[in-house]
């Protein structure tokens, strides 16, 4: 948070300066820097002030320990991938493989229950909005590649 | 005053009413009570997850399903405390204290339908308490200036730091300064310059704040699930909890009413503090509960006490309640889930503040009578349902967790249609879990993220009128009095660290003495 501090106060003396905030007290840039010197002054107190826990600081290591970074991380990337896929393969494919992914991680293999979710789920889903509430979900781009659509 | 209160207290009847707002409050209650339930996700969560659900509804419409979501999900949370010592939230930690003991004494029944009758009973008399004092402090807000707005934003970014415990102080303050952070990105409406955007036409118009509220929330919150393989869930039988389960006898209740009168009044005005909400009034009304009881009635306290169960159920709704004072009158948020709120409310187009009690009267009484409402069904319908609602906590998580996930994603996806914002979620999601992995909380960020435009403008505008002087943060004397409550809010925490430190100081010293 120090450093991320210090980095928003740097890039907001980056923030250009309209015509109007020539010579004006109140600019663009003097909340950014207000801020900038806020967050690395709360920072710097809790890396330097005494913990009030009897038990002292806690390290990043302990806070951590046994926790499963494996499925939370594929859990992440499935997630990038969805978004990343949804507009070529659209709303109906690209949700039903990432709930289908999302269960397959978490050790559920029994493929027929998995069906059996995320189909449903996707279709009501897809219905509601286009059907029900009038919202235009474009399909995928590889339809129109394909010539299906 | 009085005419002008029945005269809303009609209006909002009238809003309410309709059935297609019965009907949403309705299915904001069902649906809030279904995702707080769910372990890990608490009301914060609820309502931002129906928000896009309501986009397509008018405002009046939208803020009554989203007051059903807030009611159900608290409701919600006690039932998943009470079952699984699983609270959704910190607002129903109380709870478990003494309702989960009850359940593994073998009443889960009983202590769900005390839960149910204390939090109707809390809502009851806060909603009550609200029609009163709400048009009173709206009237006295409408001669507010932008230095007292400045300044009452101040104090409630202070007191939701203040409020969070133990050693999290500055954390929170940090967080807030980090809300305050994000929400410079985008545009400078006064100026019209572009701040912090670094070329990308997506955050010209900023961060859409209910992509920040699920990231930091819904997300988080379900990978965390993971994270911490929480299975808590697993040890459930639902066949457990039956109709017959959830009676109380007339002694029970006699037991609880005074309980409940008590909770109920502290927890109103606890709620109306800024920045207190619902978990301080729940952990305050369970203090006040044990420290009147009698030295018997003590021990029970944490092993099963219907006493200790009512106590925070009424405070938690009433608080709940309570905290929709500083939101319609003001325009500041009381808690994590009203700054959701005010953020859809601003979606909406319109400003919450004194001003709203004439310019949207029916969105202001029909959120209050659909409060009321909610409390209604809540405990009509829900009750009965109990039975049913527990089967969804044998859910297991192996495909809970993907539908939140894909929910969260949808929820955001399904109005912009922008894949950039599911990117952009990820990666507030990456950053929000590393934050709560060093216990960094994520409501204060929220509140400072909603609130740092108005900040800004309200600073500015107080600014251009005292000739960009600060003097009006001590010269008009309501600014002044909110400033003091503020630094008295900030030192409450080191006052109280040092009374505490010499008081032990003493102690030791007596024994010395002594010895």
């Amino acid at each position: 948070m120090l450093l991320f501090s210090m980095a928003y106060g740097l890039l907001a003396f980056r923030i250009p300066l309209s015509f109007m905030d020539q010579g004006e007290f109140f600019t663009s840039r003097t909340m950014p820097y207000a801020l900038a010197v806020l967050g690395t002054i709360l920072s710097l107190l809790i890396l330097v002030m005494p913990t009030v826990d009897p038990e002292g600081k806690r390290t990043l290591t302990e806070e951590t320990h046994g926790m499963d970074w494996k499925k939370a991380i594929l859990l992440v990337v499935g997630m990038i991938i969805y978004g990343l896929v949804m507009k070529w393969l659209g709303f109906i494919i690209s949700s039903i493989v990432f709930l289908l992914c999302g269960f397959y991680i978490l050790g559920e293999r029994r493929i027929k229950r998995m069906l059996l979710a995320a189909i449903p789920l996707v279709l009501l889903l897809w219905v509601i909005m286009s059907a029900l509430l009038d919202v235009y979900i474009a399909p995928g781009e590889i339809f129109y590649m394909l010539g299906v659509l | 005053m009085w005419d002008g209160m029945f005269s809303g207290m009609l209006t909002g009847i009238s809003t309410t009413l309709i059935p297609m707002n019965i009907a949403m409050v309705l299915f904001g209650c069902f649906m809030g009570s279904l995702i707080g339930m769910l372990p890990g996700l608490g009301p914060i969560t609820a309502v931002a997850l129906m928000i896009p659900v309501t986009y397509g509804l008018d405002p009046a419409t939208g803020m009554v399903l989203l007051a059903g979501v807030y009611y159900g999900a608290i409701f919600g949370g006690s039932t998943s405390s009470i079952l699984i010592n699983a609270p959704g939230e910190a607002a129903t930690v109380a709870t478990a204290l003494d309702g989960y003991p009850l359940a593994r004494q073998g009443y889960p029944g009983k202590a769900l339908a005390i839960a149910a009758y204390a939090s109707f009973s809390g809502g009851t008399i806060s909603v009550i308490m609200l029609m009163v004092f709400a048009p009173i402090l709206a009237s006295v807000a409408t001669s507010f200036q932008s230095a007292d707005y400045f300044a009452l934003m101040i104090l409630g970014l202070t007191a939701v730091s203040a409020f969070a415990g133990r050693g999290g102080v500055l954390k929170a303050l940090l967080m807030v300064v980090l809300g305050l952070m994000l929400a410079t990105v985008g545009t400078d409406q006064t100026s019209g310059v572009q701040r912090f955007t670094f070329g990308s036409l997506e955050l010209l118009d900023g961060i859409e704040f209910l992509l920040l509220a699920m990231a930091t929330f819904a997300l988080t919150e379900a990978l965390s699930i993971i994270l911490k393989r929480d299975a808590s869930s697993d040890s459930l039988d639902p066949k457990l909890i039956g109709f017959k389960s959830l009676k109380v006898t007339k002694k029970e209740f006699k037991q609880i009413g005074p309980t409940i009168g008590r909770s109920s009044l502290l927890g109103f005005f606890i709620g109306v503090l800024p920045g207190a909400g619902a978990t301080l009034g729940s952990f305050m009304a369970y203090g006040m509960e044990r420290n009147l009881a009698s030295p018997e009635e003590q021990k029970k306290f944490g092993k099963g006490s219907l006493r200790g169960l009512a106590a925070p159920e009424a405070g938690n709704n009433a608080a709940s309640s309570g905290s929709f004072v500083p939101l319609l009158c003001l325009g500041i948020p009381g808690s994590g889930t009203t700054a959701v709120m005010l953020g859809a409310l601003i979606a909406y187009g319109i400003e919450p503040g004194p001003r709203m009690l004439t310019a949207s009267p029916e969105v202001f009484w029909g959120l209050i009578m659909s409060m009321y409402l909610g409390n209604v069904f809540l405990l009509i319908l829900n009750l009965p349902l109990i039975p049913y609602f527990a089967r969804l906590l044998a859910i297991p998580r192996n495909f809970m967790v993907p539908m939140i996930l894909f929910f969260s994603l949808m929820g955001v996806y399904l109005i912009t249609f922008n894949d950039f914002d599911i990117l952009m979620m990820v990666i507030f999601c990456i950053a929000a879990m590393a934050l709560r992995l060093m216990n960094f909380p994520m409501a204060p960020l929220l509140l400072g993220f909603i609130l740092g435009g108005l900040m800004e403008d309200n600073l500015r505008r107080a600014l251009l009128i005292y000739d960009e002087s600060l003097s009006f943060m001590w010269e008009r004397p309501l600014t002044l009095g909110i400033n003091l409550t503020t630094l008295f809010i900030l030192l409450f925490p080191l006052l109280r660290s040092f009374l505490a430190r010499r008081k032990s100081g003493g102690d030791s010293d007596d024994r010395e003495v002594a010895a």
